[in-house]
């Protein structure tokens, strides 16, 4: 039992593996073991977009307290417009798209990186107002049009093999190249350094300035990816496809374990925590709750992990 | 100051509203507060609204009629918006409200300040404004009523609402279950929240569809038919018939489907021209004209045979619209 309980101090992401088995545990105890497979397979290509999103949240978040990037909704979004009016389901220009795309997102990385440094506002408030700018220029670029996604960038958001989706083995890759930056890499070092202590860190001689730039940009282009593979799965680029991932972006990131006060990352929780997030809704949708109820118990459930992942850390 | 300008701007609206009422609405500015454009219904509906007012003010119909949208769908923000509007003097407000009752206040003041309101869409519960509806309940309700047509032997039904907590998503529910009642046949086996946006509905439908037994048909609010049919296909599951919501994916889809295995659904939504039909009643009620508190638009319905001209008249990624024009409002004041 002990054991048990050390090897959870030591993984607080590890609360978030627990929660998504037991909810998707109830669901098929539910439905007789009806299409658990299913479930995992659409839990799993859903929560890639949470998760590409997720980890350029977190790394935002570890850089320190009040650090986090609102923009991502609105980035998501004009990447996914900009791709797919470039690509105009033209397969040879995909290449094309795919670059303009990201350097759009690029550009809104640079961006917020100039309200916060230089002008000194508050991330928060940086973030949610270039978000504004940046959902405008999509609106007024994409007027709305649906473009559909060049067939091969379809086939690579769709495919699985054997119940796998490629674009989750291809959000793996990404994962694993970003827990190996922030365990090797000075880069990754200098995040968390800077999030335990602003002032510590500089003294040591990491540039404060250079490692907040390198991460918000870094987010960006992470949505900038989500929204490329987004459009390329849901059919086209819509005004409000990043609606739903304002939210989710946080909540995946504190559910994982990740500190909100930064300093300190868990990237195999934002897996946990994107699967769960997603296994919770199928549930309650699988009991028929009605949807102020759904509400009110994803709120509460979500409280009750991170209690239950927050008490750990503090018992240490 | 501020005070004192705004006693000005109402005795001056005062005035103007107190004149005879002539024929003559070419000094008459109009404007419109929209609460949201970030869809393409939306977008849509800004568009009729620029395309028939250009013309009407170049036809010298009215002197102005300038539209203005706030940036985050929110209901303060929407009424310090109308608060402007009402101190530069326009004649007519024309409001795609953000909420039926928080609006009630301004709006108000500006009926106080002799100013005509016209709320469509998002209507606003305040008596002193007219209000252009849509029967939600009845569109939910036709979708089972061709359900119960197409398919007599029944069977099961996955409904796929909008946004929980509107107005709108309540209507239209209640419409397609209190129908749904009515023909034990068919059976609602499932719901979800598919916000009226084909990605929220595909994620939420290939959620809960593993859970699921067979499902003969989807009913839906309207951009959401698209994600529905992209989730059965990724599941692997045979295509139900999926009542489509107007978006022009969502019909080339279909169209696509009808011509490789003759696909047969119907689709229905409020046209965005909507707008349109507000601002000709505005122009109306301004020239003097009687014209009842509460009127009722008319839905547009797509069917087998429709399909074709109304996908050619779509624009890509917009939504099937009717644009209105001063005759066709005063058919509909006229209660047709």
């Amino acid at each position: 039992m002990s054991r048990i309980t050390s090897f959870l101090r030591a993984r607080p992401w590890a609360w978030s593996f627990i929660a998504a088995a037991a909810v998707w545990l109830a669901t098929v105890a539910y439905t007789g073991g009806q299409g658990a497979g299913e479930i995992l397979t659409a839990a799993l290509s859903f929560a890639t977009f949470a998760i590409i999103v997720g980890l350029g949240q977190m790394m935002v978040i570890s850089t320190g307290p009040g650090n986090v990037d609102l923009s991502i909704p609105a980035t998501i979004t004009l990447s996914g417009v900009v791709a797919m009016k470039v690509m105009d389901t033209d397969s040879s220009r995909m290449l094309i798209g795919i670059v303009a795309a990201l350097a759009c997102a690029l550009a809104v990385g640079v961006f917020n990186f100039v309200l916060i440094r230089l002008l000194r506002i508050p991330p928060i408030i940086a973030t949610l107002s270039s978000s504004f700018l940046v959902l405008s220029t999509a609106i007024s670029y994409g007027r709305g049009i649906r473009i559909k996604p060049p067939p091969p960038l379809a086939d690579f958001a769709t495919a699985r093999i054997a119940g796998i989706p490629i674009a989750a083995v291809f959000v793996l890759l990404i994962t694993v190249l970003i827990a190996f930056a922030l365990r090797r890499t000075f880069y990754g070092r200098s995040v968390l350094a800077v999030g335990q202590n602003e002032r510590a860190a500089w003294l040591a001689g990491i540039s404060v300035d250079r490692t907040r730039f390198i991460t918000y940009v870094l987010s960006a282009l992470l949505s900038g990816v989500c929204g490329i593979v987004l459009s390329g799965f849901s059919g086209g680029a819509a005004l409000n496809m990043g609606e739903d991932f304002l939210l989710s972006s946080i909540a995946v990131v504190v559910i994982g374990g990740t500190s909100v006060a930064g300093g300190r990352a868990s990237v195999p929780g934002i897996w946990g925590a994107a699967l769960f997030m997603f296994l919770l809704v199928t549930m309650l949708n699988t009991f028929g709750a009605s949807a102020g109820l759904r509400f009110m118990l994803t709120g509460l459930i979500i409280i009750t992990v991170i209690v239950l992942a927050g008490g750990e850390k503090e018992s240490r | 100051m501020l005070k004192t300008l705004l006693a000005c701007t109402i005795a001056v609206s005062a005035l103007l509203a107190a004149g005879p009422a002539s024929a003559e609405t070419k000094d008459k500015k109009i404007a419109l507060s929209n609460n949201y454009a970030g869809n393409s219904w939306r977008q849509a509906m800004l568009k009729s609204w620029d395309k028939v007012t250009k013309k009407a003010v170049a036809d010298g119909i009215v002197a102005a009629a300038d539209p203005f949208t706030t940036s985050e769908n929110q209901v303060t923000e929407q009424a310090a918006q109308i608060q402007n509007l009402i101190l530069q003097g326009y004649n007519a407000i024309v409001i795609n409200a953000a909420s039926p009752d928080a609006l009630n206040g301004v709006v108000k003041q500006a009926c106080d300040a002799g100013i005509i309101v016209v709320s469509f869409d998002g209507i606003v519960k305040e008596p002193c404004a007219w209000r252009i509806a849509v029967d939600f309940q009845a569109m939910g309700a036709s979708e089972v009523e061709y359900l119960a047509k197409k398919m007599p032997e029944g069977g099961n039904v996955l409904e796929i609402r909008g946004l929980a907590g509107v107005f709108v998503d309540d209507e239209i529910s209640k419409g397609i279950n209190d129908t749904l009642a009515k023909y034990p046949q068919f059976k609602n086996v499932g719901n979800v929240h598919g916000n009226w946006a084909q990605e929220v509905a595909q994620k939420e439908v290939a959620g809960i569809l593993p859970s699921l037994p067979e499902i003969k048909a989807v009913v839906t609010q309207g951009g959401d038919g698209y994600g529905a049919a992209q989730a059965f296909a990724a599941a692997g599951r045979p295509t139900p018939l999926i009542i489509m919501g107007n978006r022009q994916d969502e019909l080339q889809w279909w169209k696509e489907q009808k011509d490789k295995n003759g696909y047969e659904t119907m689709s229905v939504s409020i046209a965005p021209g909507v707008s349109t039909l507000a601002f000709w009643v505005a122009q109306m009620i301004l020239d003097g004209k009687e014209v009842p508190k509460d009127l009722t638009v008319p839905f547009l319905r797509i069917d087998q045979d429709t399909l074709e001209a109304n996908l050619a008249n779509t624009e890509k990624g917009g939504v099937a619209n009717v644009e209105y024009t001063a005759e066709d409002a005063a058919k509909v004041v006229a209660g047709k």
